[in-house]
């Protein structure tokens, strides 16, 4: 058993936790896209319907 | 029922019409086979004992890449003039439609394939005489497995800008249980070897193949076309 | 679901996950053939698994949505789709990682790791499609379709390949023959593993599900504001 046993155990463990955070992260990404998009949205509504009264 | 079959004949016939005029999809789809074919013969020595092995795969990587041109015309010939939303219109059934254009496409595959077999044979030194019967019987089941997978993927594409772009990409891993069971096939039947029941395991794979994705294709093709 | 659900069952994966890596690097003794490397086992496989119900999910969701024309169905096909790819990635690359050392190799195209990957680049496919279309229902009514023959293709390629490649001999390596002679507690193992995977893919496909309601209410508040 060669001594990259170990490390490349760490890889994998390594590579599945950053797979899926990288997965995570494009998620969160996408969380807080939508949300700046539909706080943007909600204040130029409000903002159209106010001038129009 | 014979009214089903009629409406599909009638597009097909319709179809094989369209082509027969233009010639575009064939002899583009033609010339494109005939260029791969040289290209392979730059990656492989073409008179080595080992390409006669991979001699079957060569040839349905081919007719798979060609195939695909003909295929992507199908559905995206109908859309100049709203042609396509008159056929759904139209008192054919979706279904019908997909029989009569998969047919069209079938004749127009099998053409385009027993064009390159000679052309083959004789470039690689491949005797595909020896089991024609056979061949032929193989080279029509997959054909059908083909084209089933592709008109109705070129009708799920019809509408994207990224046709020509998506259509390889969906159609060709969907493809793979057919190519394989017809590499194997076309491999040994060259090679002269008969039918053994090795290959009667990959003629049935080939056969499930056709049955599953037809009936799969003959049920949504109807959801497909209408929007 | 309800945030707060969420939050709870994304604690309770994390504790999880944190008391299963702990478990698996000082409470399991490494295995006797291969050593450390085993370990990896512990995610490879919970991640297939995770990965196979995820597809199921998308296939199930896809026939619903078909006959109901419900969104919400649609939008857990999609969901399901993208979390099953990001889990599948997991296994081929640990696979990967394990087929260095065992193997000596990073790739070999043995049945089961072709089949993988012929699976991943279908559904990779699948996601392609919905990005390619625009108009909504048309875009849930093609992308349904295409999972269900997605999913009748990934079933016949499974078998398929196993017969392509047992007639190759030579090539017939097969994680299973590890599995064989298993420990009852690194069995437990995988299962226990597998429960926080999947606790984190119920997560992970629920906050997908979310995204896609808000980015139609987005769509929705657009054309009021055009409107206006």
């Amino acid at each position: 058993m060669d001594e990259r046993n170990l490390t490349y155990m760490f890889y994998g463990f390594l590579s599945a936790w950053v797979i899926l955070a990288g997965y995570v992260v494009t998620l969160a990404a996408r969380e807080g896209r939508i949300n700046r998009q539909i706080e943007n949205l909600r204040r130029m509504i409000e903002g159209k319907e106010s001038s129009k009264l | 029922m014979t009214e089903f079959f009629r409406q599909s004949l009638s597009i097909t016939v319709k179809d094989l019409r369209l082509e027969m005029r233009s010639k575009e999809a064939l002899n583009a789809s033609l010339s494109f086979a005939l260029v791969i074919l040289l290209l392979f013969s730059f990656a492989f020595d073409p008179s080595s004992e080992h390409t006669r092995e991979i001699s079957g795969g060569l040839l349905w990587l081919v007719f798979a890449f060609a195939g695909v041109l003909v295929l992507n015309r199908s559905f995206a010939r109908e859309l100049p003039n709203d042609c396509l939303e008159a056929l759904v219109a139209s008192p054919v059934s979706g279904a019908a439609l997909f029989l009569g254009k998969a047919l069209a496409n079938f004749i127009l595959l099998m053409a385009l394939e027993l064009l390159c077999l000679p052309v083959f044979g004789i470039f690689y030194n491949v005797n595909w005489t020896a089991q024609f019967w056979n061949l032929l019987l193989v080279l029509a089941l997959a054909t059908w497995g083909l084209t089933v997978i592709g008109t109705t993927f070129s009708a799920l594409t019809v509408n994207l800008r990224l046709r020509e772009l998506m259509l390889p990409v969906l159609v060709y891993p969907m493809m793979i249980p057919a190519l394989m069971a017809a590499m194997e096939l076309t491999t040994h039947l060259i090679a002269g070897q008969p039918l053994s029941a090795d290959l009667w395991l990959w003629l049935r794979l080939l056969i499930g193949f056709d049955i599953i994705f037809t009936a799969l294709a003959l049920a949504l093709i109807e959801v497909v076309l209408v929007s | 679901m309800g945030t707060k659900i969420l939050y709870v069952l994304g604690a309770l994966a994390a504790v999880l996950l944190v008391r299963n890596l702990y478990v698996i690097l000082l409470g399991l003794p490494d295995e006797k053939d291969q050593g450390a490397i085993y370990r990896i086992i512990f995610f490879h496989l919970p991640a297939f698994f995770t990965a196979a119900l995820c597809y199921l999910t998308a296939l199930i969701s896809s026939v619903v949505y078909l006959v109901r024309k419900s969104q919400r169905a649609d939008d857990l096909a999609l969901s399901a789709t993208e979390v099953g790819l990001a889990f599948a990635a997991v296994n081929l690359v640990t696979g990967m990682i394990w087929a260095r050392i065992i193997w000596g190799i990073w790739w070999t195209w043995d049945a089961r790791l072709t089949w993988a990957l012929i699976t991943w680049l279908i559904y990779a496919g699948y996601l392609m499609l919905r990005r390619a279309i625009d108009d909504p229902s048309e875009r849930a009514k093609n992308a349904a379709v295409l999972c269900i023959f997605a999913f009748a293709s990934v079933l016949i390629t499974w078998k398929s390949i196993d017969w392509w490649r047992t007639q190759h001999p030579g090539a017939v390596l097969s994680i299973r023959g590890a599995e064989g002679g298993l420990d009852p507690a690194m069995e437990s193992m995988i299962y226990f593993n597998w429960l926080a995977l999947l606790l984190l893919c119920i997560v992970l496909v629920a906050v997908r599900m979310r995204q896609e309601r808000v980015q139609r209410e987005i769509d929705a508040l657009r054309r009021h504001a055009h409107a206006l």
